[in-house]
């Protein structure tokens, strides 16, 4: 390497150092980072605005349930209890303790069918191809966009006639059928990316079509079933329409139980906020656990199956 | 017995035929080669004979055991018909162990735990695997699950075997050493194996018989070196050999008591010749004759065609010469170069010995200089 | 002795052979007995599908043609008496135009304020995750639980008039949701409030499946920031602006749960929509084959969505 050549990358070093230094005290630079900054500083305040308005109402409804019927009455809604009390706690699980075991009993029961019977669905619909699968798995998915509200009446007579009204089979049948094509879709998607040849493999090993499902599609399926658990979990807790219209005195659903309970005479908000509360652990819980698979089903319902 | 018949196959897809007619018969212990381009009806063939596609027509019997008939709309399953198979991409179960995955088919047939166990283990070891048994497949490498994927299908000793294309997803120095193993695995075993490929160099390096398949028609089937040295049209021809078969187009004629081939800018003598040949009179034919059999002399000699090298391609053990003929290029092969350069003139003589000469409208092989009726 | 030893040896032979005739048979029919559980799930699953949704519109629409009403069922054929008598109907209409207004209020402010939401949270911004969390939190909760504490939020010295009494505008204090001439716009709020988050969540996820490709390819041509949303990726996501505008549109009409909650459908009838008329007219007044006219309705305006939705998307196919 010639001495010319040193000399020439030393200068550029040099004229690089001059024109940072140019640059970086300029008035435009300076000025065009100082808008950087402040567009941040709007952008995070904005976001927590968002957050702010967000979550007010959870807010005001915790602190109330933790206030004394007097605390209500004398603090604002908005401000923590003076003495923190359990008292509308231990009140709302007097009114609620049955039914909440009801409810995760029926919830449960009536997720595992709906998953199961959506994944042996999504299944054959995928890997066991016949004439029309695509026709029926549109009249599957139909079912999803169901207005309840316009089949109440022959639900209700069938209810009846079946002679489970008001029980927890009528929970858990129902449940399950209307959540059969929502597990359908998302397991249908899932194993449509399992490869065929991985199908054909079990195939030329002997594998029947049972023996295919059992020791090869099911254990490939925990992330379909724990998307389709907590979103059908989440659906099936949260209903109340049902639980209006097919339970009575009998077998009562938390959804149920708590509207009886807050629309007493004597509305207690404490107690109300309470019960609110109590009824939404679950699905507090499975949010705050699992949530990632809720947003994952949340989201394959809304972007097409 | 041939192990498997197929008779009369035939599979359409909407109008398109991708099966026609298709008639083999595949004997005990051969390593039966399905070759072909893209789309000629192999893979097609191999799954109907797994039982994983239903023909419109035709017949497939495993001895004398009807497994497909289309005609009978009998169609014995895949899991019933004791063959195993080896998928292109392996087919590895991946939420298993090798040990499981090779104790997968066992296990559906309900044998003891200490059957299973010994069985796993010596069919792993005899294929070198038996230190990963306890591995995922996403911890193996190509040429290892590979290995896996035929275990399995060895472990349960079928009948037939299928593999479809179980080399084409290695890398090339893999794939020649893969070449000799499954070679020497079939030696060992005796079974039957029905291997598709469209890889010409490893159909002819393995196979004991080919069936040349195009456009869901057979072209021909036949030993190695038959269908090298006597193919049985252009296509056949064409297919096999790398580089190709050089043809030229021409005319064949008598003259002056001699079959010659008017091939336009020169007439070539033929010098040994069959009856039928010398029967025959301005008959257009197309000449084939193979790059290793296209002989080059500095010296003119009669009989011989004046031609200019165009481009040398050294490949190493060998050198491509492309020839210019003026009218045409012909593609000739040599070991040495011996004082031969870019541009120098040559003079082109074809070993008779291997001259092919294909009917130009039929395109059958109507002269195979040595092949004798 | 050797004609016995034959006829012996020919009687095994046929033994053996009708053994191996017959194991097989039987092995063919555990399989086929496999194939058969499934299948028969599958297909039990499509009938009571087909019996809970399809048979259940078509009784829906025979019970709408009858004149069922009061506890003791009667099935006289009476045609189209009863959407007839709909169309007549003032409630019918408020219902109806209650449901329009609260989709024309509560569709386009989700939709703004998911997207602004989404667009937000895609500035590489520190524990997005965190608010994204937050974000969706009400959309996780139940409509009861909304509805309360909403409620709690609405009435007359309740969280909202507090906070504003806190900013000095004590002036706009408002009976929310007991002031017949707001409460509609009170539910609409209170909705938006709930689903805005899912509503991001589709945007951002919409948003992040943009190539990066044309991302560059657009800040090469000299886009950036909000032209570089509103030419590049605001074109790109139409189909999800599409699925999103469709599940709002969806659930304006089945709205019950929450609205039953909250107001009951009051003041008056301020804030009934369709789904708490049909059944009120049920359940309530039990008026069957009325409520059954007014629920066909219902569905086929929801159908009258659905259908082109899923036509346009599986079209793709």
């Amino acid at each position: 390497m010639s001495s010319h050549e040193v000399n020439q990358t030393e200068t550029l070093d040099v004229i690089d150092d001059l024109k940072w230094e140019k640059i970086h005290s300029s008035k435009v630079f300076r000025l065009s980072k100082i808008k950087q900054i402040i567009k941040r500083v709007i952008l995070y305040n904005v976001l927590i605005v968002a957050l702010i308005v967000t979550v007010i109402p959870l807010w005001s409804g915790i602190m109330s349930a933790f206030k004394t019927q007097a605390d209500l009455s004398l603090t604002s809604p908005l401000a923590p209890p003076t003495i923190p009390t359990f008292e509308p706690f231990i009140y709302a699980w007097q009114e609620l303790q049955q039914p909440l075991i009801n409810s995760v009993l029926f919830t449960t029961l009536a997720t595992i069918f709906s998953c199961l019977l959506g994944s042996i669905c999504g299944f054959v619909l995928t890997k066991l191809k016949f004439k029309g699968s695509n026709t029926v798995f549109l009249l599957l998915t139909l079912g999803i966009f169901l207005p309840y509200q316009s089949i109440i009446i022959p639900l209700f007579i069938t209810i009846r006639n079946l002679g489970i009204y008001d029980t927890m089979w009528a929970m858990i049948l129902v449940h399950s059928v209307y959540g059969i094509p929502m597990t359908t879709l998302l397991f249908r998607s899932y194993y449509e990316s399992i490869p065929e040849s991985l199908i054909n493999a079990a195939k030329t090993d002997g594998a029947g079509i049972m023996a295919i499902y059992r020791r090869l599609i099911f254990p490939l399926s925990p992330l379909p079933f724990v998307v389709a658990g907590v979103f059908q979990f989440t659906s099936i807790w949260n209903d109340y329409l049902f639980a209006l219209i097919l339970t009575g005195a009998n077998f009562e659903p938390a959804s149920f139980a708590l509207s009886n309970m807050a629309g007493g005479t004597e509305t207690a908000w404490n107690n109300t906020m309470a019960g609110t509360f109590l009824y939404s652990l679950p699905i507090l819980l499975i949010f705050v656990v699992l949530g990632k698979y809720l947003m994952q089903g949340l989201m394959a319902g809304a972007v097409k199956g | 017995m041939p192990n498997v018949k197929i008779r009369n196959l035939v599979k359409k897809y909407g109008d398109i035929y991708a099966l026609d007619k298709i008639n083999l018969d595949i004997n005990d212990g051969e390593l039966f080669i399905l070759l072909g381009p893209s789309g000629c009806g192999k893979t097609t063939t191999l799954f109907s004979i797994a039982g994983l596609i239903k023909p419109e027509e035709g017949e497939i019997w495993f001895g004398d055991h009807l497994v497909t008939s289309a005609e009978r709309n009998y169609i014995e399953r895949p899991q019933d018909r004791n063959i195993a198979m080896v998928f292109q991409d392996y087919a590895i179960y991946p939420h298993l162990t090798v040990f499981k995955n090779i104790a997968f088919p066992l296990q559906i047939i309900n044998l003891s735990r200490e059957e299973i166990k010994k069985r796993v283990f010596d069919t792993a070891k005899s294929l070198g695997i038996e230190d990963l048994l306890e591995r995922k497949p996403k911890q193996l490498s190509g040429g290892q699950r590979q290995r896996v994927a035929l275990a399995r299908a060895i472990v349960r000793e079928p009948n037939v075997f299928l593999m479809d294309e179980p080399l084409s997803n290695l890398d090339a120095k893999l794939r020649v050493f893969a070449r000799a193993e499954l070679k020497r695995l079939h030696k060992r075993l005796g079974i039957t194996i029905i291997y598709v490929t469209h890889d010409q160099i490893e159909a002819l390096s393995m196979g004991t018989t080919i069936a040349i398949l195009n456009k869901g028609k057979i072209e021909q089937v036949g030993k190695p070196d038959i269908i090298y040295n006597v193919p049985k049209n252009l296509f056949v021809a064409g297919f096999i050999g790398s580089p190709p078969m050089n043809m030229i187009d021409g005319v064949l004629k008598q003259e002056n008591g001699y079959t010659c081939i008017d091939l336009g800018f020169t007439k070539y003598k033929l010098s040994d010749e069959l009856e039928k040949i010398k029967k025959m009179n301005n008959k257009k034919i197309i000449l084939g004759i193979r790059p290793e059999d296209v002989l080059i002399s500095k010296q003119n000699a009669s009989n011989s065609i004046k031609a200019n090298i165009d481009i040398i391609e050294p490949m190493g053990r060998e050198f491509e010469i492309h020839l210019d003929l003026g009218e045409k290029i012909l593609i000739a092969v040599l070991r040495k170069m011996d004082s031969l350069n870019t541009g120098d003139e040559v003079y082109l003589t074809f070993n008779d010995k291997k001259i092919h000469l294909f009917d130009k409208n039929t395109e059958e092989n109507i002269f195979a200089s040595n092949y004798k009726d | 002795m050797e004609q016995i030893s034959e006829e012996i040896d020919k009687i095994e032979d046929f033994k053996n052979k009708k053994k191996r005739k017959f194991s097989k048979e039987i092995i063919n029919n555990i399989f086929a007995r496999d194939k058969l559980i499934i299948r028969l799930i599958f297909v039990t699953c499509c009938i009571l599908v087909a019996y809970f949704v399809y048979y259940f519109i078509v009784w829906n629409i025979v019970v709408s043609m009858t004149d069922w009403q009061g506890l003791i069922q009667t099935n006289n054929f009476v045609g189209f008496e009863n959407y007839l008598r709909m169309l007549d109907d003032p409630i019918f209409w408020t219902s109806l135009t209650n449901n329009l207004v609260f989709m024309l209020v509560f569709i386009p402010s989700s939709i703004v304020i998911g997207l602004f939401l989404a667009i937000l949270l895609d500035q590489k911004i520190r524990k997005e995750s965190v608010f994204r969390t937050i974000y969706l939190l009400p959309y996780a909760l139940s409509f009861i639980v909304t509805a309360y504490l909403w409620q709690w939020m609405f009435i007359e010295d309740g969280v909202i008039n507090f906070i504003l009494d806190l900013f000095g505008l004590g002036s706009l204090k408002m009976a929310w949701i007991s002031d017949p001439d707001i409460a509609l716009f009170s539910v609409s709020f209170a909705l938006v409030w709930q689903f805005s988050g899912y509503i991001m969540l589709i945007f951002l996820a919409a948003i992040r499946t943009v190539p990066q490709s044309h991302i560059m390819a657009a800040q090469i041509d000299g886009a950036s920031g909000i032209r570089l949303y509103t030419r590049v990726i605001i074109p790109q996501i139409k189909t999800s602006t599409f699925t999103a505008f469709v599940i709002l549109m969806i659930f304006s009409l089945k709205a019950f749960d929450f609205i039953w909650i909250l107001t009951d459908g009051g003041p008056g009838w301020a804030t009934t929509i369709l789904p708490i008329t049909v059944f009120k007219l049920a359940f309530k007044s039990n008026q069957f084959a009325y409520s059954s006219a007014i629920a066909t309705t219902l569905f086929l305006i929801v159908m009258v969505i659905v259908i082109p939705y899923l036509y346009i998307t599986y079209r793709k196919r």
